[in-house]
């Protein structure tokens, strides 16, 4: 850059940014996208760090299975700072009438909350709410249970064989978002009562939390080293910087995936940026030539208007981040109360920085082709109008090469997860190049097929497949916006149909916990009464069930902070193991053999192949779990593929009898039934199976289904951002022929065409490359879409028709409507002052 | 710099263009010297290759035969921008359409080509020059704000700003009245003298072409008299 360059550059700029509209858009709206979900996931994490203490309840959290925390621990404990403790568990609520519904108690000590407060309707004081008076324990409950009991406040229900009295509607937790999903409406009682009521004896599946708050002043990381020395080590130990990390990875995962969805829409957008450029450019050329005619050299020409494209690509990036930092903080504070993540909603650098350098890379990749054509403009164009410059490899299509790479890097730098970022991108790229393939090979067959048309069609099919050729221009930018919808649109619609048709034809519509393992015969009869028919092995299932980790793999202890954190949940907490004697239907073996079903020897381990991948175990390894208090040595005999979402034996730990000798297991039991036998068992199972707990499946999908619904909505609406890009470019090559197209209606009303005509040469015209784009979108849409629902999801693929037609009806109706458009306004103009001005 | 060549030598020039309909002849086998301060005509009917030997001559675009040396330097040996560079402060052009820039004042286009050749006290020679064509009060004016006559006058001023050894001018009064025409050749005809450069005047005026020292007639690309 020069002095000279500068000058010239500003001079040239003074003719504002008329032709740059679309150009400003394109980019803006990119930006936009990727800078509103960058600061909304900042404020997210802001808002999460703000209130670390009250999420996780203390600055520490320490939390263990089936039993509760010993004297020494308490005492370890409490030397350190206010605790408070608190255990939960899952029982079966019944009202006096006999309604029956599962629930998440929790019970709690008079310390609790540590930090922040619980929101309560009908109560001022939590304690108060939950004490124990004239022996009935209060309980402070969330709405649903109170409407699906028919309960109100001051009315007494059972949970298992504890009797509560309703004093509350509880409204919300401080630390519910560190505690995750629960299977019922949520109780909270006192920690004695929940002891009283049998919840709390050892192996059954309740766990305990001591959260534990710091005098002020003292390091966090040295207390909890402390700690962890003293303390068991199957405690789990947490603190305020990572009170709730699966939220944090879903916010980064949504952040990247709305991000995703600007980059693509800037993708999309760069065919208007480059239109855009190529068009201004043409328009410069007889000013580019006498520059060249004056003695300018190629690269002050580059340059001259390399700055211009520069400051208009700023200006662009500036009002995309103007936009993505706004949007934000309106949205915020319109919604700031309904959601269900605490949020500092503010106009933060680091997400608008790494927008605006997306934006500024986009803007190069796109551009920079278009001005190594200005270089080269020969200036003998003076002379003659048609020569133009030539594209040929130089520093400008090195500069778009390397800003297109850039692109890439920094998408896939700044992803959660690389891998899948670098394949989504190649997607783009393939998917961009495919449908810029298309677009020429339509152009090009539209030519050949003219010479065979007559009429309207003709014109329709000689302007596809001329130079300015929307099919080649505006459909790959369309075709990219509906494959990204189509993508979406598919892959919401399979899961749907998975939870809310495929998963209630596998799945078990009922799951049985706590079954005493002593009285297994007499609880199998009491369901087949309830059920009115007999059970069998395909609609009744009932093994012993135990929860447990594996804490050593061929005798060296595994340390799951080192294994792939997809490939850690096997060995960072207690997961569900069985003991069967002979192989169960399915079993899925993928390696070695199942044991006899009357072997007695030492134990013996079937291991589900993923959870066996973390810690690279193999047939024949030992391996050792810590169950039931106490560690137990087994070889595994069998390696297998479970199939977690079916009706079956889906523990990823079977176990031979033989190594729970001696131990009344309990039973856990799935069940295949009909609403009406649902209903039946939860009401049959009351007074003689009272601590039974009967968890529906049907529910857990309902609820399921409702959340996808509500979901559904958000992110087609992000997607259709990416969509929206497309249009613009429709717009700008609509735009950028109107002069052209105003021309050539004056020549075809002079030769005497008649509106109707030119108007539909216009639609088809435009209504082709919609239709193409559309048909090519969904395809791309379909291919991208089918490998995330069958491989990523394992569901099964089901294909929304409805959803497809819309789609492709929606891009050739939208770009039809461009071409009426296009062709009101060419029509619009007299003819005769049309054609003086050429 | 030294002039001790002639400025414009052309030998067995040939031009042949592609089109769709195949390959034209533009120019075939044209032979032109131009010396230092002659006034060069040359003269046509329309199509006859005038517009296009100016383009090769300047520079502007290569010829498919034949030879052009500028100034002694053979045009072939150089690249686009190095014939821009031999071009600059030395070869000036007019064009019938004037082609003034846009976006720039009336001051400003006849400043720009001594801004690219990094002159100093661009924007005062552009004034002065701009008084000598008569438009001193009109160098804030943008081009599409002055008549087609005072256009030409710009382009002039800009295209003798510099100073240069040889101007070429495409048919510079064929989109002027006839009022207009005169004056701007007059114009023209007198800044040369003043400046003693040479001229290459591209006309089907035949008055037009009379003022020269000599005139070259061509016919389908060829030269069929010279004068």
């Amino acid at each position: 850059m020069t002095p000279l360059s500068l000058r010239f550059a500003g001079r040239e700029l003074r003719a504002g940014v008329r032709g740059f509209r679309i150009f400003l858009a394109c980019l803006a709206l990119g930006v936009a996208a990727i800078a509103a979900a960058g600061s909304t996931a900042e404020a997210f994490r802001r808002g999460l760090a703000s209130q670390a203490s009250e999420i996780l309840g203390g600055d520490l959290a320490f939390s263990i299975g089936q039993r509760q925390f010993t004297r020494p621990e308490r005492d370890a404990l409490a030397a350190r700072g206010r605790v408070s403790f608190s255990v939960a568990t899952i029982a079966m609520a019944q009202a006096p009438d006999g309604e029956r519904r599962l629930i998440q108690m929790r019970g709690v000590n008079t310390a609790y909350p540590l930090a922040g407060q619980v929101t309560l309707q009908g109560a001022t004081s939590l304690q108060a709410a939950i004490a124990t008076r004239d022996g009935v324990a209060g309980a402070v409950v969330e709405q649903p249970l109170l409407d699906r009991l028919r309960l109100k406040l001051g009315d007494r229900f059972v949970a298992g064989n504890l009797p509560l009295i309703v004093r509350g509607v509880l409204m919300g937790e401080p630390d519910r978002l560190s505690r995750g999903f629960a299977l019922g409406p949520r109780v909270i009682t006192n920690i004695a009562a929940v002891e009283q009521g049998g919840f709390l004896a050892p192996g059954l599946p309740f766990g305990e939390t001591a959260r534990l708050a710091l005098p002020p002043g003292t390091p966090l990381e040295a207390a909890k080293a402390d700690l962890k020395r003293v303390l068991d080590p199957r405690v789990r130990v947490r603190d305020r910087e990572d009170a709730a990390p699966g939220i944090h990875r879903l916010i980064d995962q949504l952040e990247y995936f709305l991000g995703f969805i600007g980059l693509a829409s800037l993708v999309a957008g760069g065919l208007g940026v480059f239109g855009a450029v190529s068009a201004y450019l043409e328009v410069r050329k007889p000013v580019i030539a006498t520059l060249k005619a004056l003695g300018a050299e190629g690269a002050l020409v580059r340059d001259i208007y390399l700055i211009q494209i520069g400051l208009l690509a700023g200006l662009g990036v500036a009002i995309g981040l103007g936009i993505g930092a706004m949007a934000p903080l309106i949205l915020g504070a319109l919604v700031q109360d309904k959601l269900p993540i605490p949020a500092l909603f503010a106009v933060y650098p680091g997400p608008l920085a790494k927008a605006a350098a997306f934006g500024l890379l986009s803007a190069a990749a796109f551009s920079l082709a278009p001005l190594g054509r200005a270089r080269s403009t020969p200036p003998a164009s003076l002379f003659r109008s048609d020569l133009s410059g030539t594209l040929k490899l130089g520093p400008e299509i090195v500069g778009a090469v390397l800003a297109a790479a850039g692109l890439a890097a920094l998408a896939v730098a700044t992803a959660p997860t690389p891998l899948a970022a670098a394949i989504m991108i190649a997607g783009v790229v393939v998917a961009f190049g495919l449908l810029w393939a298309l677009g020429w090979g339509a152009a090009i067959l539209a030519g050949r097929a003219r010479a065979g048309a007559r009429g309207p069609l003709r014109i329709g099919l000689a302007n596809l497949a001329g130079p300015h050729s929307a099919a080649r221009t505006a459909s790959p930018a369309i075709g990219l916006g509906v494959a990204l919808l189509a993508a979406v649109v598919l892959i919401q619609s399979s899961l749907l149909a998975q939870v809310s048709e495929v998963a209630p034809r596998t799945a078990p519509a009922l799951v049985f916990t706590d079954i005493p393992g002593e009285r297994t015969a007499e609880f199998d009869a009491a369901v087949a009464r309830a059920f009115g028919q007999p059970l069998t092995p395909k609609t009744y299932l009932r093994e012993p069930f135990v929860t447990g980790r594996i804490t050593r793999v061929r005798g060296a202890p595994v340390d799951p902070a080192r294994l792939p954190r997809a490939e850690r949940w096997a060995y960072d907490s207690d997961i569900s193991m069985s003991a069967i004697a002979a192989e169960p239907d399915g079993a899925g073996i993928v390696e070695g053999r199942w044991w006899p079903a009357a072997y007695a020897g030492p134990p013996l381990l079937a291991l589900d192949v993923k959870a066996a991948k973390g810690a690279r175990i193999k047939l024949g390894d030992t391996v050792t779990l810590s169950a039931l208090g106490r560690d137990i040595e087994a070889r595994v005999a069998v390696l297998r593929k479970v199939d977690f979402g079916g009706f079956g034996a889906s523990f990823p730990l079977v176990l031979t009898p033989s190594a729970f000798a001696g131990a009344d297991l309990r039973q856990v039991a799935i069940a295949k039934a009909s609403k009406a036998q649902e209903a039946a068992v939860i009401q049959a199972l009351g007074p003689a199976f009272p601590q039974v707990n009967v968890i529906s499946v049907r529910e857990q999908l309902e609820a399921a289904t409702d959340l996808f619904d509500r979901l559904a909505l958000a992110v087609r609406g992000a997607a259709a951002v990416a969509a929206l890009a497309g249009l613009l470019v429709l717009t700008g090559a609509i735009a950028a022929r109107a002069r052209a197209r105003t021309r050539e209606a004056a020549i075809l009303k002079v030769l005497g065409a008649s509106r109707a005509q030119i108007l539909a040469a216009y639609v088809l015209e435009y209504g082709v490359v919609g239709l193409i784009a559309g048909a090519a979108g969904v395809a791309l849409g379909y291919a991208a879409a089918w490998p995330v629902v069958v491989k990523v999801f394992k569901a099964q693929w089901s294909l929304d028709w409805a959803g497809v037609a819309a789609l492709l009806a929606a891009a050739a109706l939208v770009s039809g409507v461009g071409g009426l458009l296009a062709a009101f306004q060419a029509l619009s103009k007299r003819p005769a002052p049309a054609l003086r001005a050429d | 710099m030294s002039e001790a060549f002639d400025p414009l030598v052309l030998e067995a020039i040939s031009l042949t263009l592609p089109s769709a309909a195949g390959p034209v002849e533009i120019l075939r086998g044209l032979d032109v010297r131009v010396r230092s301060g002659e006034r060069v005509a040359l003269v046509g009917p329309s199509g006859c290759g005038k517009s296009s030997l100016i383009a090769v001559a300047a520079g502007l675009e290569r010829p498919t035969g034949g030879k052009v040396v500028l100034f002694g330097q053979d045009l072939a040996g150089l690249d686009e921008d190095g014939r821009a560079r031999l071009r600059r402060g030395r070869v000036s052009l007019v064009f019938q359409g004037f082609h003034l820039l846009p976006n720039m004042t009336a001051e400003e286009n006849v400043a720009a080509p001594l801004e690219i050749a990094r002159t100093p006290g661009a924007t005062e020679t552009a004034r002065v020059w701009l008084d000598r064509v008569g438009l001193a009060a009109r160098g804030r004016h943008y081009p599409h704000q002055l008549s087609g006559g005072e256009q030409q006058r710009v382009a002039l001023a800009r295209a003798l700003a510099c100073r240069p050894a040889l101007l070429f001018a495409d048919e510079p009064t064929g989109n002027l009245d006839a009022a207009n025409a005169g004056h701007v050749a007059d114009l023209m005809f007198d800044l040369v003298a003043q400046t003693g450069a040479a001229l290459v005047l591209v006309t089907h005026d035949e008055t037009l072409a009379a003022r020269a020292d000599r005139a070259v007639r061509l016919r389908d690309g060829r030269v069929v008299e010279a004068a």
